[in-house]
């Protein structure tokens, strides 16, 4: 296991006005498992706790109670060691703006304990892999937010690190610039590097990650790979609009092919693992009540409806 | 290594400095307009109108001016990466931690002891005397302060990392705290009371100091007491700020 963390918790209190103390639970004990070489997803809405656990999981944050191994070493007592053997990229990137990239490039290489030669060596290497060579020298707050990401990426990998956090790395950029992303991801994937990244887009985690934990409100809701958690779930869900959605929920939950039925503001969503051969059955029966149809859809299940599931929420609607 | 990344980090620090050179510039000119049209005012206030003993008098208020106020902005640019991230990659990093400020800070006293050669420069065309010792020794006690300026500067940006908390702050304590050191005129021209007042002020001594430096009076006893003072404040300081640093987590 590179990454081992029993029943974590994170508590913070806040200050608010007069003196007042708030205490706000932000992660509420969370347990996972990380293989060496898998590339791991935390999926969530905002404030699910996902840049708490990786910040506690980076020896930024202390945990509050429980206890987390990392690259086989304890994060509170010898969080030195868990340093060396960790790429951070955090949400917010950490480029310094106002100097070049490549200068934080080679500070970070540098301070790895590489010589001087060594340093630009490695750092050529990773603006070839990351296309920045031609824009090394520019500013950072010149570069666009795909770059900047690039470079942050860059940074995370200067020691080559068997394992790196990739908190919300494609949250911001255009479809093309997070499609090159995941193939960045999948590459370090391909050389046996670990990833933990953190989403809260949901065919990112499908597209993306081994295996994943879906997060909500500090607490594990789900576990396992995307096919396993979907087909949990059912293959096919049916989205149907039409009036008296509560007659209609009771009846299609009591047909056999029917795995479960949903409503929420007048949408019945009803899981089957067949969809094709189920659907002719379902419009037979809501005939039959005279439960007149608006319009349907026929769609595989996704991991938002594996959320939908286990939270009662839409993630869409969460986050 | 502790040596090794602090040099890295004044490294980095200076490298940005040298891409824009022109802002401690700046930094200069506020000293240099007062001892350009502001000691020549003085002078018909000094008995004699000797303008070597008016500027012997007014360089070293001068001089702790830029000590105090530049160091104490010194934290801003902090405040701004504990947001975009920067220090909380720093802080997962393998750095030694207090050499990120360490590096800071050492670039803010060479920075600082470069203005002071200008200012000292310009003040010796005017018609200033000072002898090497001496101006050595000037030229380390305002490295001193502006080391317990800067160092509680960067405690300041890391605790409350907020720009405006901070320019309310910094502008609630360098006005008084220079105001009762005697920048301009010596504290001694001033009401018992107010002498009483500055003797609580680490600012005051250093002043005195610089006067008696640039005097030639080598064995004043206000010389040892600032550099004491201020060893013993900057150490505080600096430790509060690597603490903070620390703190960043929540
Ligand atoms: N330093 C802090 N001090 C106080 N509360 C915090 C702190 N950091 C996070 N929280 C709170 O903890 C909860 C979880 O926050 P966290 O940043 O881990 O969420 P997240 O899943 O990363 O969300 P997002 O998708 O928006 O990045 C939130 O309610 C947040 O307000
Ligand atoms: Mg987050």
């Amino acid at each position: 296991m590179i990454i081992e963390a029993r029943d974590l918790r994170k508590t913070f209190v806040v200050k608010r006005r007069r003196g007042k103390r708030e205490e706000v639970e932000a992660v509420r004990g969370i347990d996972l498992e990380v293989e060496p070489g898998e590339v791991f997803a935390v999926l969530g809405p905002n404030g699910a706790g996902k840049t708490t656990t990786v910040r506690m999981l980076a020896t930024f944050t202390a945990p509050t109670s429980g206890t987390a191994r990392v690259a086989g070493f304890d994060v509170a007592k010898e969080a030195a060691k868990v340093r060396e053997n960790i790429g951070y990229v955090s949400q917010a990137g950490g480029i310094d703006e106002i100097a070049p990239g490549i200068e934080s490039l080679l500070l970070a290489a540098r301070l790895s304990g590489m010589s001087r030669k060594q340093a630009q060596a490695r750092a050529d290497e990773l603006l070839t892999a990351f296309s920045l060579t031609e824009i090394a020298n520019r500013p950072a707050k010149t570069l666009s937010g795909g770059q900047k990401r690039r470079f942050a990426i860059a940074v995370g990998l200067v020691t080559a690190p068997p394992l790196i956090f990739l908190d919300e790395p494609t949250t911001g950029l255009d479809p093309q610039n997070r499609a090159n992303l995941w193939d960045e991801v999948r590459k370090l994937r391909e050389q046996g590097t670990s990833v933990l990244l953190t989403t809260h887009y949901l065919d990112e985690a499908d597209a993306l990650c081994d295996r994943l934990v879906i997060v909500d409100q500090g607490k594990i809701v789900a576990e396992g790979t995307p096919e396993g958690l979907k087909k949990e779930v059912a293959g096919d869900v049916v989205t149907l609009r039409l009036e008296g959605t509560a007659a209609a929920r009771d009846l299609l939950a009591s047909q056999p092919y029917i795995k479960e039925v949903h409503a929420e503001d007048g949408i019945l969503r009803a899981y089957l693992d067949d969809g094709e051969h189920g659907l002719p059955h379902m419009l037979r029966t809501l005939e039959e009540h005279s439960l007149g149809i608006q319009s349907i859809s026929l769609d595989r299940a996704t991991l938002d409806d594996v959320f939908l599931k286990h939270t009662g929420r839409s993630l869409r609607d969460a986050a | 290594m502790m040596v090794r990344h602090t040099m890295l980090f004044l490294g980095y620090e200076l490298r940005s400095l040298l891409r824009n050179p022109v802002w401690p510039l700046f930094g200069i000119m506020q000293p240099v307009l007062y001892l350009v049209f502001f000691a020549p005012l003085l002078r018909s206030t000094v008995p004699g109108g000797d303008m070597t003993d008016v500027l012997a008098m007014f360089t070293p208020g001068s001089m702790m001016m830029i000590a105090l106020f530049g160091s104490m902005f010194a934290g801003f640019g902090l405040i701004n990466e504990t947001r975009n991230g920067v220090l909380e990659r720093l802080a997962v990093s393998q750095a030694w931690r207090p050499a990120i400020i360490l590096g800071r800070l050492l670039k803010d006293v060479i920075v600082l002891i470069l203005q002071a050669i200008l200012v000292i420069g310009i003040a010796a065309l005017m018609g200033l005397r000072i002898g090497v010792p001496e101006m050595v020794l000037v030229l380390l006690l305002m490295a001193a302060t502006g080391l317990f300026a800067a160092s509680l500067s960067y405690g300041l940006a890391l605790t409350l990392r907020d720009e405006n908390g901070m320019s309310q702050v910094v502008q609630f304590f360098a006005m008084p705290l220079t105001l009762i050191a005697g920048l301009f005129l010596p504290i001694s021209l001033g009401p018992q009371w107010l002498q009483t007042i500055a003797k609580f002020n680490p600012l005051y001594y250093a002043v005195e100091a610089g006067r008696s430096l640039f005097r030639g009076d080598l064995s004043a006893s206000t010389i040892p007491i600032a550099f004491g003072l201020f060893v013993v404040l900057t150490a505080l300081t600096l430790t509060w700020s690597v603490r903070s640093l620390g703190k960043l987590a929540g």
